[in-house]
């Protein structure tokens, strides 16, 4: 099992949704603020009135029941209705020129696809998103149900099979942040997560220039044995690596694996040692999860797939 | 009306005639009410029995959820932390969830219910005594079901709401699955059960002159209860019969593949599982509105304010299963309806709060120990409305929804709204049980440790959820702002903990040492105090005359003597039977007198059999189901068999007035139970008929090229479906006519045409492949459904016909008669809808 020292991931930033960095979680925040500071008001109030009821201080009266019991919980809960309809409206909102981020949910991890009926760029585990752009999620599920959490970008939605849903996000600063499965979904539904990278909008439309393209080619001999270990051990089953080999689709694309952040659906740091690892035994370190276990590999040529793999950037 | 009339059966001149057939003359009036000792204890079907079963075993599987819950809590208080693997912490907070709703809130909740609604109506027994048997006897086997998944390591690791595609056959191939939705249901058989046992008892077994506005409160709160019950727990049960169908038979109700929709199983588990939580909270402050008056001295303040509102609050919980289902896609216009409905139930709450507080304001309160837990309960309540108040608005939802902010929420208002008055509870009415009172010291410890652990473990995980934490995970990496929190919160749990191991302590310690409680130890008002400590088993010698809401406050000849003395209806026991006051359900008025079993194996041996045909289902032996449902079956002919002392006119002991046993007559309890089971059929139905509606409306392409159901039979269907609810018609008035004989044909008839209308529904549907797409199994199962009551209308009406046949009745005592004809009349509606939708249904062939 990984050491804990890997999977500190306090460097990536939290998942807070009390630290907005996207237009939803923003309008969100502030109604979570507004509701506390009102709630916290009516509490204490509440508090204060029951103390000077148990002091015997108060004779009881029937409109109590009809300000307290009735009007105020009419008068909040109206008030409350409307504000969260609007707010609604608002996250709920999709722009339609919005950049296509299509999201399959999988067991235990995260399939993407870039603008599906244009680029279709595919890969997986981390989504890299542009600045102050309109983005909608396409959501969806071919296994059981999950649920894409990013909490400081927005709330969640469920990915139900059979159905699509959508959700609209509008990044507000550049950063890397946390998203987790938030809905159960079996053995390994804690390690479920993956991160969302925020760039300029240049930036990150030089990041889709390189790397709609085929994989970097392997330049030394260890990695090119690598890439040989990859065909031979029949990866390509499952994984492509564009220019390599296509048309694997069971497991995440790896053609930009090694320049991911994480491994394992944001749950390591990605090097070479955690690649190996992986490989070796995915389901020590993900229980559940369908990769089989390649620890017959010789080491020289774990070594040399991992280090191909993370060559690849 | 002239049917209203009953019709009187004159007594046999012979003197040997009791008046009733099944007396124990040799007996006395106190030994007939005695409870059976040894093994054959386990014959009892008495309340008191009952009632303190339900309790301790609800109790001891708080004890095993709250057990696992501290597992839960040791291994999350570090991050990675490795005491638990991934696949025993999904079994342990499964089971945790599962054990706390199903098999200890529910049924705890039964117990108090089962125990005090005779005490505080004025009965003897429950209504139904058997009844109440075999529905613990079916928690108990069903409890234990789900338990010993733990030891064939096929404990439920799917959640307790069980959702689909995980939980199908793809995604859990073991048999946990079924463990769970096997034993849940076969649990909630007790449920349902004591559902129409409270609605029958509260409405007809009350104390004479006890109008429905001199109950005490807690009825109020308990027969709101049981009809949410009854219309709440119906969807839960058709979703696991469809989910197990699908399991096991390969019928195809959530597949996409074939057009099912996993969405369907969360609107039906919701629309059980929101009700579900108002039917936890409900009792509980029905408990506190009794306690409290008792602790300030003074009555409830605005009864009518809280009875209004617990009505109200029934209605709206129906109106908001889908606000746990806002992260699902659901169109904007719905979430919005959805949410404006949740956030309304801060009115009745609101009002229910505020006419506690009156209450309080009315006097000095007296800080014992259930006081302290009442005060707990409101402060830790209300602020579990808010945050519930919170998560009805859909934005924050969406950040909340499956985080820890809705696990601090939904235990503030479970731990808030049931654990605290529960606990308040047990110490109030301890002495019914014990006949001793709890240490008023320990228990202030055991409340503070449980009031200060509480509000450590759980309103940290507030912060923890909103800093992004979701729920359900066996780990998380360090580093993410969520290790302190989780430490302190599991610091919190043991301190909990050590609360209730405080009470389990003192619990047996007072059994020894605590001090004798008086009579009415606490000053209460209400009549479950009459007898000093511990009541008899019998409880009341003569039921007394209620003329207050507060009798031993407003009626001194209630505690100015012994109670055995107080005089009241039923001293007389002449017939050697165990009887109690049946009464008009509206005013109180004594309308018969009810006639209750005496000790019998008969709701053990059918429980058993039940529990065999169930449990052998899980392990595949399918002789084995048939020789269980054989002796279910024969254990259910053995209990409606018995000799009929209907309509017999018998002196009351209220002057001179003479009262017919139980009744012939729409107000009779066994017409109201028969009703209550048809509000239980009609919610299974039409969760069925729902969720046919629901594929129609979200799977259109599936609905029209699903082959159609065969017009011509559904359409003689549908006119056979009209002659069987005629001959309940026929029925209903044969229940009062003087000849016998006759009855016999409309009783023939209901067996043919029942079976004429099940032939006719199979012929139609039978041209449909039922594994060709959720719709079309949606179909069968509608089928399958209205046949098993098809089925038993059969039966019933072959057993009436031949009960007359043999003589077994006479004039007067058609009582079965008036009572298929309310099942036969509902049954054909079922039957008729079921045809419509044959012929309405399907697309092109």
């Amino acid at each position: 099992m990984s050491g804990t020292s890997q999977s500190a991931l306090g460097e990536f930033g939290v998942q807070s949704a009390l630290a907005p960095e996207g237009a939803g979680a923003t309008a969100i925040n502030g109604l979570t603020i507004g509701m506390t500071i009102a709630f916290g008001v009516i509490f204490v109030l509440l508090v204060l009135f029951a103390w000077a009821v148990l002091a015997g201080r108060l004779a009881p009266r029937r409109w109590w029941i009809w300000a307290g019991g009735i009007a105020l919980p009419l008068v909040s809960v109206l008030a409350l209705v409307v504000v969260s309809t609007g707010i609604l409206q608002k996250i709920t909102r999709e722009e339609p020129d919005a950049l296509v981020i299509e999201v399959t949910g999988k067991q235990f991890w995260w399939d993407v696809l870039y603008d599906p009926e244009g680029w279709a760029l595919r890969d997986a585990n981390e989504i890299v998103i542009p600045k102050g752009r309109p983005v909608t999620f396409r959501l969806k599920s071919d296994n059981v149900i999950h649920s894409f959490w990013v909490p400081k970008l927005t709330g969640k939605m469920d990915m139900i099979p059979g159905r699509v849903n959508t959700l609209p996000v509008l990044a507000t600063e550049t950063g890397r942040f946390r998203g987790q499965c938030a809905e159960f979904c079996g053995l390994s539904h804690p390690k479920m997560a993956f991160e969302v990278v925020v760039l300029e909008p240049a930036e990150f439309d030089a990041w889709m220039q390189r790397n709609s393209g085929e994989a970097r080619d392997a330049a030394r001999s260890e990695l090119l044995r690598g890439r040989d270990v990859f065909v031979e051990a029949g990866c390509p089953a499952c994984h492509t690596i564009r220019g390599v080999a296509d048309g694997g689709t069971l497991g995440p694309d790896l053609t930009r694996v090694g320049g991911r952040g994480s491994l394992g659906a944001g749950m390591w740091r990605m090097n070479q040692g955690t690649l190996a690892g992986w490989i070796a035994d995915p389901s020590a370190m993900k229980p559940g999860a369908e990769m089989p276990s390649y620890n017959h590999l010789p080491g020289p040529d774990l070594r040399a797939l991992s280090a191909y793999l993370a060559s690849l950037k | 009306m002239t049917e209203r009339q009953a019709y009187v059966v004159d007594l046999p001149e012979d003197e040997s005639y009791s008046g009733s057939a099944k007396g124990e003359p040799g007996k006395s009036f106190e030994r007939i009410w005695d409870a059976p000792q040894g093994v054959r204890h386990l014959s009892s079907v008495s309340h008191r029995v009952v009632g303190k079963r339900f309790l301790v075993t609800g109790f001891v599987f708080f004890l095993i959820a709250g057990f696992l819950a501290l597992l839960v809590r040791t291994q999350l208080i570090v991050p990675d932390n490795t005491f638990l693997d991934s696949e025993t912490y999904n079994q342990v907070f499964t089971m945790h969830g599962t054990i706390m709703m199903f098999l200890f809130a529910i049924p705890m909740l039964e117990g108090f219910a089962v125990h005090l609604i005779p005490l505080m109506v004025g009965a003897r027994d429950l209504v139904f005594p058997r009844l109440g048997a075999f529905g613990y006897y079916c928690y108990l086997f069903g409890g234990i079901i789900v338990l010993s998944s733990f030891l064939f390591d096929a404990a439920p690791a799917g959640g307790w709401f069980m959702y689909v595609p995980l939980s199908t056959s793809t995604y859990t191939q073991d048999l946990s699955a079924d463990f769970w939705l096997i034993g849940i249901t076969f649990a909630e058989i007790a449920s349902v059960t004591a559902a129409v046992e409270i609605i029958a008892a509260i409405l007809c077994t009350r104390a004479p002159g006890m109008s429905l506005a001199k109950m005490p409160i807690l009825m109020w709160y308990l027969l709101v209860t049981a009809f949410m019950i009854a219309v709440g727990f119906p969807p839960l049960i058709i979703g696991s019969i469809l989910l197990e169908a699908e399991r096991l038979l390969g019928l195809p109700f959530f597949e996409v593949a074939l057009g099912g929709d996993p969405l369907l199983w969360q609107h039906l588990f919701w629309l059980f599982g929101h009700p579900e939580v108002y039917i936890i909270f409900l009792p509980a402050a029905g408990m506190v509105a009794t306690m409290l008056p008792t602790f300030v001295g003074k009555p409830l303040f605005g009864y009518g304010f809280a009875v209004a509102a617990v009505v109200s609050m029934g209605f709206l919980s129906f109106g908001l299963w889908a606000h746990h289902m806002f992260a699902t896609g659901l169109p904007v216009m719905s979430l919005t309806l959805f949410s404006a409905a949740s956030t309304m139930v801060a009115i009745p709450t609101g009002v229910q709060i505020f006419c506690f507080l009156a209450t309080l304001a009315e006097g000095r309160p007296r800080m014992s120990v259930p006081m302290l837990f009442i005060l707990g309960f409101l402060f830790i309540f209300v602020l579990g409305g808010l945050t519930g108040v919170m998560v009805a608005a859909v934005p924050f939802n969406l950040q909340a929804h499956d985080s820890y902010f809705v696990v601090a929420h939904l235990h503030y208002v479970l731990i808030g709204g049931f654990v605290f008055p529960m606990f308040g509870a047990l110490y109030y009415w301890m002495p019914q049980f014990t006949g001793r009172m709890m240490s008023e010291t320990l228990g202030r410890w055991v409340f503070w440790l449980m009031f200060i652990g509480f509000n450590l473990a759980f309103f940290m995980m507030h912060l923890t959820g909103l800093r992004g934490m979701p729920r359900r995970i066996a780990s998380y990496p360090e580093g993410l702002g969520w290790d302190r929190l989780n430490m302190l919160s599991t610091l919190g749990s043991y301190i909990l903990a050590a609360g209730v191991l405080l009470f389990v302590f003192d619990f047996f310690r007072h059994r020894r040492h605590g001090t004798q409680a008086p009579r009415n130890p606490w000053g209460a008002a209400t009549l479950e105090w009459l007898y000093p400590p511990i009541p008899p088993g019998f409880n009341f010698h003569a039921i007394p005359e209620i003329r207050s809401r507060e009798p031993l406050w407003d009626q001194p000849e209630l505690m100015d003597r012994p109670a055995p003395e107080i005089d009241g209806a039923l001293r007389p026991c002449t017939d050697h039977r165990r009887e109690t006051m049946g009464n008009d359900p509206i005013t109180g008025a004594p309308l018969q007198i009810v006639r209750l079993p005496h000790p019998t194996w008969v709701p053990l041996i059918t429980a058993f059999g039940l529990a065999l045909g169930f449990g052998a289902t899980l392990a595949s032996l399918y002789w084995l189901v048939a020789v269980g449902f054989a002796i279910a079956l024969a254990g259910f002919t053995a209990w409606v068999w018995e000799p009929s002392d209907s309509g017999v006119l018998r002196d009351s002991g209220l002057g001179d007035l003479r009262l017919p046993v139980n009744v012939v007559d729409p107000r009779s309890h066994l017409h109201f139970a028969v009703v209550g089971t048809m509000m239980i059929s009609a919610a299974l139905f039409a969760s069925l008929l729902f969720a046919g509606l629901y594929l129609w409306n979200t799977q259109p392409h599936w609905a029209e090229t699903t082959p159609p159901a065969a017009p011509l039979e559904a359409g003689l269907a549908l006119g056979v479906s009209i002659v069987v609810f005629l001959l309940g018609l026929a029925s209903h008035r044969a229940a009062f006519t003087a000849k016998v004989t006759p009855v016999i044909v409309i009783d023939l008839g209901l067996a043919l045409g029942s079976a004429a209308l099940g032939a006719l529904l199979f012929m139609s549907i039978r041209t449909v492949d039922p594994y060709g797409s959720a719709y079309a199994a949606v179909g069968w199962a509608l089928f399958a459904f209205v046949a098993g009551y098809l089925a038993v209308a059969i039966y019933w009406s072959l057993v009436n016909a031949l009960r007359k046949a043999v003589g077994a009745v006479k004039p007067g005592q058609m009582l079965p008669n008036l009572l298929i004809a309310t099942y036969a009349k509902v049954v054909a509606i079922m039957g008729g809808m079921t045809a419509a939708a044959y012929l309405l249904a399907g697309g092109a062939a």
